[in-house]
């Protein structure tokens, strides 16, 4: 059970700030609150009592999304469920929507935000991974006497580990920014227990744009998640796909690689074989995505049986 | 192999009903009320199966009104006749039959009064759906009519039943007994598809064919054996209550995984009707039998598919993709033999 | 606390309080404004009981602070229609039969109604992804589908409202599809169940639980929690007047532990208050000393000499132990041409009924004490508490209350007799409702089995002998164990005629949670052993798996395993309808999967890939290549 002195529900980014910064040791700044509410159960921490609750969900400033000079400015407040929904975040966002789909369900994307996802730093967060391919970054404002300062931390530099993150005392996330993709194919895999309502055991995400004729790899963004303390861009494997011919055997071949990468104390070996599988499904999930499918194999052995 | 393999296999099964191995009884009173409606009144425990449903469409059956007309007294031990508990897929044999035959006596006493104010053979009295009538001549009314001519000429046409159930106890030595005098047979067909990248079952198809004896409310039925068999996949491939010297890892339902909507198959009902000779309703039991072959006819198609035999469940994605990898081992092995 | 000003507008109309900030959404709606058709069943956004829509977006309110809704819109499953009258999808949940126990029901005409306005013309399969956060315990979700769609058709006007219309009487009402009498009240969350209901001047309760699996209390001091403001009492296994012990079969199990706790979640003290708050804190001013002691989590550890004793009237743990000895099985095994030995394992399992166990007490004006709860089982239930509070069995009362799903779960009486005593000792109803995770920790579970099996065949398939051993933990009390054991092993071999069998199921006592009632009572686990083993076995000598089955199958007039002489026996009637309606292609199971013909037919689903709803939107269907 969840319980608190105060609940403040601040307008502005400064009211939030002030509170946040006067705010007693011990209290929660909350977005969705989908994450708190379950953490405070038996089983988890148990009955918790917090000496202010700060909700920012009413704050104007992290509100809404702004396209402008290649980068999406997406307010901190933009939940899971706009990816799917709104039609510039999926022209823009290519691989959101299929992120999303398969994160919780449609009821708690309508609560849960991408900032907060990113900013539990889960090692089995989906929306990281997306983040971490379309060169995402982390702003954060604090306050500096009377004004606000803003910085901004690339979002690998931001996630440090389960649960640790670059976030200091009295910094509110104002926004996650990341390249406009707009023009390629994206997709997201992912693996658990069952279809909804999952957590990842593993999970990648790919973004491709090919020439017109969808011969050649102009540009590929790969990361993958749950594969150990944070989720990894998989740059060296792009290097080697960037303006390469396409072919199944390239990608077959570089898809050998990120087993091991898997750092992850539990289920290691599983994560490994998942992985493999996975880049290579990702790469070519993005193509279809971009309309340019690679043509189907011909029956033959799964790479690691 | 191919990413994605798929499969088939199957599993039969058999249940007894009602009580295990001891005699079994459910009592109800019955009574044809003001206005053509019952009432019924019996231990009934109603856990989402449609009970309630299904003994009003007996009573209705039995006393000729419409199931909308019954009014059900149900599970109170200060008020209603012992019908004891909602298990070992009983209620509806146990139950029912007492029912039953609590309207029948109800039914028989209206009869007496109506064929003695119609002066006609108390067998050619039938009634359906709130009508009553006598064959063989122009005598038709309302049950409201009739049970206003019974009541005036002084009865109040109430019933009672009483039904057993005759099990016998099992011989401490060696177990021989009759432990039920009814039983099912059912068997299910399981399609599955198996992603060899993730190690994931689909299950995308059951074919459920059961012997419910009578099948009372066919709907009903359709839906114990959906229900069943979800129950049942749930525990082939997801389902796991953990435990760590005591304590529970799995506290709440974002580590005790169930099936969500996505995660179930078409499911194809055959209901199989061998009515049971010792009770009057021929009707015998599905709750629970639905979900006995489901999960070995997933482990059967799951070999079928890949070769992989799961013989721990749950069949998770990892202990697939393991089962997949050995098999590997053991071709290698078998190469390295040959050669 | 905060004081939080809240106004917002609940179905339409107008709402001004002043609550708690943090207060979830979930319980202003049930406990402020005493709408109950939104329920609680995991509290932590897996399940979708309290499904509820904010400014036109469906959310979970238990994951909702209600300083969030300030100033919202909500509508709650109570609003959809005017009173007495039910939407479409309502209309359809009922024609088809879509509640079953109705707990998770109004939340899933809630995803139903979201689904459809969210996109009038969704396919199926999109339906089926935005059902994807409401789980359904009763139903196997078949029902469901089939009602959303039906109410889709019928609000696109693709079909008429005669889609919605009962069937007909026909000439009988047996056989006939009559509608859910108790539809309505589910469909339209009007039905309360025990935690829905309140009594006035009703008390509160929460149990203290054992956070060992094996301990000795040394002593328990809840002086400091009985002073508590708001707190009316304490009761601990020293407020039992009676014969203390229940259980389905053998009564070893006390209302709260008595002197010792055999098991982590094991009630040991329980709190009547004016507020759940304070009952919640006034668990944590119980002072208990425990002496650990040690503990065995292994049914066959438990068997071997030496090991800790959980119960003392039980030595050797054993709770039970079932043989059924037929024929000769050396004699058996020496005909057979091929012998097949294998292990086969199930794990513990859940009920996970969306209904968490709840009830309320009270003494009445005849000093009956009166339960009323969710029980599968108060017939029993009343004689046992009758024994525990030493009353004549006419002073106490059980009144079953709707129950939310119980698949044997709720056969016990593990609540009832804590309910009971806290009204005894204040006069006054009192309400317990459980957590999830409290439901999770303390109930029984589905037998976990371990099973080896030795079966010997001839050539031909017929079976010549069964060796059948099962060893099963019952955890820390016997509840069902007995019974399950029984079951299992009757039933153990399966429908099939066999001249020599050796069966043994043992039930045994560890300190885990216990195992008890649930749906099948040990067949599952038995038969899962003997359909995988045939299936192994049809495999090494070339048989179809119809085909080895039908070769051993009882046939009427079989006898049983236990010697009893069948009458009719349906089993080849049923396996024909299987194999017909599936269109099964013979063969043995010899992972012919990639070569078989009969697979992707009109019984089958397409494989879920997520995504429905983009398929539909950019005409793609992208997931077909990897």
């Amino acid at each position: 059970m969840l319980t608190c002195d105060q609940y403040h529900m601040p307008q502005t980014l400064k009211e939030a700030l002030v509170l946040w910064n006067n705010a007693p040791d011990g209290s929660r700044l909350v977005a969705g609150a989908t994450d708190i509410l379950p953490w405070a159960r038996e089983g988890r921490a148990g009955d918790v009592h917090l000496p202010a609750m700060i909700d920012v969900t009413k704050v104007a400033e992290l509100n809404g999304y702004k396209v402008a000079d290649g980068r999406v400015r997406l307010g901190a407040n933009v939940v899971f469920q706009q990816f799917l929904e709104d039609d510039t975040l999926r022209e823009h966002l290519p691989c959101m929507p299929y992120c999303s789909v398969w994160f919780a369900d449609d009821q708690i994307r309508q609560q849960a935000t991408l900032a907060g996802n990113i900013v539990n730093a889960s090692p089995a967060a989906d929306g990281t991974p997306p983040v971490l391919a379309m060169n995402g970054e982390i702003e954060l404002a604090r306050l500096e006497g009377e004004s606000v300062a803003v910085r901004t931390l690339a979002v690998q530099d931001f996630v440090q580990g389960p649960g640790r993150t670059a976030l200091q005392p009295g910094e509110i996330i104002t926004a996650v920014t990341c390249d406009s993709m707009a023009g390629y194919g994206g997709s997201f895999e992912k693996v658990g227990q069952r279809r909804s309502l999952v957590i990842s055991a593993v999970c990648a995400t790919a973004l491709v744009m090919t020439d017109p004729a969808g011969q050649r790899l102009e540009d590929i963004r790969l990361a993958i998640g749950g594969i150990g303390p944070v989720p990894l861009r998989l740059a060296d494997i792009e290097d080697k796909l960037r303006s390469k011919t396409i072919s199944r055997e390239l990608i077959t071949e570089v898809s050998m690689q990120p087993p091991a990468l898997v750092a992850s104390r539990t289920r290691r070996e599983y994560r490994r074989w998942v992985v493999r599988g996975f880049v290579q499904a990702a790469i070519e999930d993005a193509l279809a995505d971009a309309g340019h499918p690679i043509a189907p194999a011909l029956p033959k052995e799964a790479e690691h049986v | 192999m191919q990413r994605k393999m798929r499969g088939r296999g199957m599993a039969a099964s058999w249940y007894g009903i009602a009580r295990t191995a001891t005699i079994d009884r459910a009592g109800a009173w019955a009574e044809l009320d003001d206005g053509g409606t019952a009432k019924i009144v019996t231990g009934v425990t109603e856990i989402g199966e449609g009970i309630l449903t299904v003994l009003a469409q007996i009573a209705a059956e039995e006393l000729g009104v419409k199931p909308e007309d019954i009014t059900i007294g149900d599970n109170d031990t200060a008020r209603s006749p012992e019908a004891a508990h909602a298990g070992a897929t009983r209620q509806t044999y146990m139950i029912g039959n007492s029912v039953a035959l609590a309207c029948r006596e109800a039914f028989a006493r209206l009869v007496a009064e109506l064929a003695d104010h119609w002066d006609v053979e108390p067998d050619s009295i039938k009634a359906f759906d709130g009508e009553i009538w006598s064959e063989g001549s122009n005598f038709k009314t309302s049950m409201e009519d009739a049970v206003d001519v019974c009541k005036k000429r002084g009865v109040v046409p109430v019933g009672s039943g009483s039904f057993t159930a005759h099990g016998t106890g099992l011989d401490p030595e060696d177990g021989s007994g009759s432990p039920w005098q009814a039983y099912v047979y059912g068997c299910q067909v399981a399609e599955v598809e198996v992603d060899t990248v993730t190690g994931e079952v689909q299950v995308l198809g059951i074919w459920a064919a059961h012997d419910v004896g009578r099948a009372i409310n066919p709907r009903g039925v359709e839906g114990q054996i959906e229900g069943g068999v979800v129950q049942g996949l749930g525990q082939a491939l997801m389902e796991d209550y953990q435990l760590e010297d005591g304590h529970t890892k799995t506290h709440g339902f974002a580590k005790y995984i169930l099936p969500t909507s996505l995660d179930i198959p078409q499911i194809n009902t055959v209901i199989v009707e061998d009515p049971d000779p010792k009770s009057p309703l021929g009707a015998k039991g599905i709750g629970e039998p639905a979900l006995v072959p489901t999960a070995p006819a997933i482990m059967n198609a799951i070999y079928d598919a890949v070769g992989v035999r799961i013989t721990a469940l749950p069949a998770t994605p990892e202990k697939i993709l393991a089962g997949l990898a050995s098999l590997k081992d053991r071709k290698l092995q078998s190469v390295e033999a040959a050669e | 606390m905060s004081d939080f000003k809240l106004d917002m507008e609940v179905n339409g109309r107008r709402v001004s309080k002043h609550t708690a900030g943090h207060l979830r959404l979930l319980d202003f709606i049930r406990d402020e404004l005493d709408l109950t058709g939104t329920k609680e069943g995991c509290g932590a956004g897996e399940c979708g009981t309290c499904s509820v829509f904010v400014d036109g977006k469906l959310v979970k309110s238990c994951l909702m602070p209600v300083a969030k809704a300030n100033g919202a819109k909500i509508e709650t499953i109570e609003g959809l229609a005017g009173t007495g009258v039910l939407t479409p999808v309502q209309r359809a949940f009922h024609k088809t039969g879509a509640s079953q126990c109705g707990y998770c029901i109004p939340g899933m005409v809630m995803a139903a109604t979201s689904a459809l306005r969210e996109n009038p013309g969704a396919s199926a399969e999109e339906l089926k992804e935005r059902l994807g956060g409401n789980i359904c315990r009763c139903t196997g979700y078949t029902k469901i589908f089939e009602a959303v769609e039906i109410a889709r058709d019928v609000i696109a006007g693709r079909v008429g409202t005669q889609a919605l219309e009962p069937e007909g009487a026909g000439d009988s009402y047996i056989g006939n599809n009559v509608r859910r009498l108790d539809a309505p009240s589910k469909v339209s969350g009007r039905l309360r169940y025990a935690g829905d209901m309140t009594m006035p001047h009703m008390l509160h309760m929460q149990v203290l639980r054992s956070p060992h699996a094996h301990a000795r209390i040394v002593s328990i001091d809840t002086s400091e929690a009985e002073a508590m403001p708001g707190v009316e009492c304490v009761i601990t296994a020293d407020d039992v007047p009676g014969e203390d012990g229940f259980g389905v079969f053998v009564h070893d199990q006390p209302i709260m532990a008595r002197g010792s706790v055999r098991y982590v979640g094991e009630g040991i003290a329980a709190v009547a208050a004016e507020n759940v708050e304070t009952a919640r804190r006034a668990l944590s001013k119980i002072h208990v000393a425990y002496e650990e002691l040690p503990a065995i989590f292994d049914p066959e550890e438990a068997m071997q000499p030496g090991a800790p004793v959980i119960h003392e009237y039980a030595s050797d743990n054993i709770v039970k132990h079932i043989p059924i000895r037929k024929g000769d099985v050396k004699k058996g095994f020496a005909e057979a041409d091929l012998i097949v030995e294998e292990t086969y394992q199930t794990q513990q399992v859940e009920h996970a009924y969306l209904e968490p166990e709840a009830g309320i007490a009270y003494v009445d004006h005849d000093d009956v004490v009166t339960v009323i709860s969710p029980s599968q089982n108060i017939t029993h239930h009343r004689h046992m508490l009758a024994k525990i509070i030493d009353k004549p069995i006419n002073k106490v009362r059980f009144i079953m209350s709707p129950v939310g799903g119980g698949f044997g779960g709720k056969e016990d009486m593990i609540y009832q007799g804590m309910l009971a005593l806290a009204a005894m000792k204040t006069h006054r109803p009192v309400r317990l409702v459980y957590t999830r995770e409290e439901s999770i920790i303390s109930t029984a579970k589905r037998h976990p089995a371990r099973i080896t099996y030795k079966m010997g065949l001839k050539n031909d398939g017929k079976i010549t002998a069964i060796q059948f051993h099962m060893v099963s933990d019952g955890g820390a009390y016997g509840m069902s164990t007995e019974g399950v054991m029984r079951k299992a092993a009757i039933l153990s071999c399966g429908p099939y005629d066999v001249a020599n069998v050796q069966i043994d199921t043992i039930g045994v006592y560890t300190n885990n949670t216990p195992s008890g009632a649930f749906r099948t009572f040990g067949a599952m686990q038995a038969q899962f052993a003997t359909e995988s083993h045939l299936d192994i076995c049809a495999e090494r000598l070339g048989l179809d798996p119809f085909e080895i089955r039908r070769i051993n199958m009882m046939r009427d007039g079989a006898f049983t395993h236990t010697k009893q002489k069948l009458g009719s026996v349906s089993l080849d009637e049923v396996l024909t309808a299987a194999e017909t309606s599936s269109g099964w292609e013979a063969g043995a199971p010899d992972m012919r999967g990639p070569a078989r013909k009969d697979l992707g037919g009109p019984g089958t689903r397409e494989p879920c890939s997520l995504g429905a709803r983009f398929e539909a939107s950019s005409g793609k269907s992208k997931r077909q290549v990897a």
